[in-house]
């Protein structure tokens, strides 16, 4: 052949027996060279500048005060989220009802909480007793049966609870309703066919598929909630933050307790996103989602036990 | 009740979609024990007629009696009422349906989708439904699947799966809607052997479908329904080998 005649192959090996050499990316090792020379200067800064002060940050990190922040952050973000979508399920079952009433109230609650911001919130809340200074419960226009001054209801905690749950409950009802949505009418079609009432239909069939839908949302929502959780600090509630400002209020190291901070938000939003991958991986392995795996997922995540399922 | 008495009778019909009338002024019975098939071409009315049956589709006017009693309303002296959903759901019990898509839970294994109405409704003894629930997948030839989720199995597997949830609320009569419409063509048979199966144990079933060799040979009356109305009616025999309209010879022309 001709080729053959240009450029003799008989030094080449048989193609069939080699590989070709992968190709090479210069351009790759020169990016990664500048962009680690980047987190190389700027881990030397947080090393060397003494602004920094990390033996504070060390002394602080553990400190009981600290600890007891984290806690009330942790409850609550856990108490907002579980009330918040509580109140959710209901606004997405209002929101699907045929009742235009309903239909109305859960959109108009949902267009005030989610248009409200959450710091403004929580300063109206923890000023409600100035609108209405005593509540009461009783017959309406009748007798009255329990009282008590909003003062005394309205602590920086309900407060907080309050303000976040509520702007939580909005954005999980439309969540939920979404879940809900997915869920193809032959399913209540055909729990209907069985005789199922329609409240059974909804606990038995639809709900537990609209809350597979909804996991990955509410994680999202969870992560969102713990930063949230922040604002309480102009309610002076103790909080993760508000309890390092007040540290920092009177030793004046702030910024190593704005770092203290940081160091734990990032630590519990890291634990987090791990729950949550745990929890979607799981289902999409297609197992049903049970308390008890959600309680094993958390379990393993904590102790770093390895997995030694294998899917089916 | 009285064998001269039809389980299903369906008197004056009617069901519009907006302008269009699906239904018009339909009148059929179904006796104990009997199997019917409906036949018709896409359009004809067929599926919102068996819908209407067990009233997932509300009929614009016309009564459907299961068993001499007005399905989806009730007298309440001389008032006639309609029913609440729970009594609807209560009534519903007594008419079990496949679905062309089969509708399995797929969130609950073969089993589980079998035992949960009779352990959720009729409120049984869960060791005693799963019992009749194992022995409804030996009927369907499915016990070794039970613990199988629904995507695991096969679309034929899914659908007789289907049969025996619907079957495990021990209804009068089963409805069947297309069932083997959305299946692999060499997974209709396994379906249709359960379904003839039923039959033989005389079991009343009313059964829309497109597989002629099956009405021809399981049914007991067949029904051919064209732009709403039923053109035709008979034994299979008669219907399918001499039809008497222009519309039948039409549509069996096409089959053939």
């Amino acid at each position: 052949m001709a080729q053959d005649l240009k450029s003799p192959t008989s030094a080449r090996p048989d193609i069939h027996e080699t590989k070709p050499r992968p190709l090479r990316h210069p351009s790759w090792w020169i990016g990664g060279a500048a962009l680690s020379l980047f987190v190389v200067l700027f881990i030397r800064l947080l090393v060397t500048n003494e602004n920094l002060h990390w033996d504070i940050v060390a002394q602080y990190l553990f400190s009981p005060e600290i600890l007891a922040g984290l806690g009330r952050t942790l409850l609550l973000t856990f108490v907002a989220m579980i009330i918040g979508l509580a109140i959710g399920v209901v606004l997405a079952i209002m929101r699907l009802s045929k009742n235009p009433v309903f239909q109305t109230a859960s959109w108009a609650w949902i267009w005030f909480f989610r248009g409200v911001p959450p710091l403004v919130q929580l300063i109206f809340w923890y000023n409600l007793a100035l609108l209405i200074p005593t509540v009461s419960i009783g017959v309406p226009f009748g007798p009255e049966l329990w009282s008590a001054s909003m003062n005394s209801l309205i602590t920086p905690f309900s407060a907080a609870v309050l303000g976040l749950a509520l702007t939580e409950s909005a954005y999980a009802a439309e969540m939920i309703r979404a879940g809900i949505q997915a869920i193809n009418v032959g399913q209540t079609e055909a729990a209907a066919t069985l005789g199922m009432t329609r409240s059974q239909t909804l606990r038995r069939i639809v709900l537990p598929q609209a809350l597979k839908i909804v996991i990955p949302p509410i994680g999202n929502d969870t992560i969102s909630m713990l930063k949230f959780t922040s604002l309480v600090s102009v309610l002076a509630l103790p909080d993760l933050l508000y309890s390092a400002q007040m540290i920092y209020s009177r030793t004046y190291q702030t910024i190593p307790l704005l770092i203290v901070a940081t160091i734990w938000y990032l630590v519990l939003s890291t634990i987090l996103t791990l729950i949550e991958h745990y929890i979607e991986h799981r289902l999409n392995d297609g197992r049903p989602l049970e308390l008890s795996l959600i309680l094993s997922s958390l379990f393993r995540i904590k102790f770093g036990a390895p997995r030694t399922e294998v899917s089916k | 009740m009285s064998t001269t008495m039809p389980l299903l009778n369906v008197e004056r019909l009617s069901k519009s979609f907006g302008t269009h009338q699906v239904l018009n002024k339909i009148d059929m019975s179904v006796k104990l024990g009997d199997v019917t098939c409906i036949v018709g071409p896409s359009g004809s009315g067929k599926s919102t007629l068996l819908r209407c049956l067990n009233y997932l589709e509300v009929p614009d006017s016309g009564v459907v009696f299961l068993d001499g009693d007005p399905v989806g309303m009730r007298w309440h002296g001389n008032t006639l009422r309609q029913m609440s959903f729970n009594e609807l759901a209560a009534q519903r019990q007594r008419m079990g349906m496949v679905f062309q898509s089969f509708n399995l839970f797929p969130h609950k294994t073969a089993l589980e989708n079998i035992v949960e109405a009779p352990i959720i409704v009729q409120r049984r003894k869960k060791s005693e439904a799963v019992a009749e629930g194992m022995a409804l997948l030996d009927k369907v030839g499915l016990r070794e699947r039970a613990h199988y989720y629904p995507r695991q199995l096969s679309g034929g597997q899914q659908q007789r799966v289907a049969i025996a949830r619907s079957l495990a609320m021990k209804p009068a009569v089963m409805l069947f809607d297309e069932p083997t419409s959305a299946l692999d063509p060499e997974l209709v048979g396994e379906v249709l052997a359960v379904m003839r199966q039923l039959a033989e144990d005389g079991m009343t079933m009313v059964v829309v479908t497109h597989e002629m060799s099956f009405a021809r040979d399981v049914a007991d009356h067949l029904i051919f329904m064209d732009g709403g109305v039923i053109v035709e009616a008979g034994p299979p025999k008669d219907v399918l080998s001499n039809p008497q309209h222009t519309r039948t010879k039409a549509f069996l022309a096409r089959l053939l």
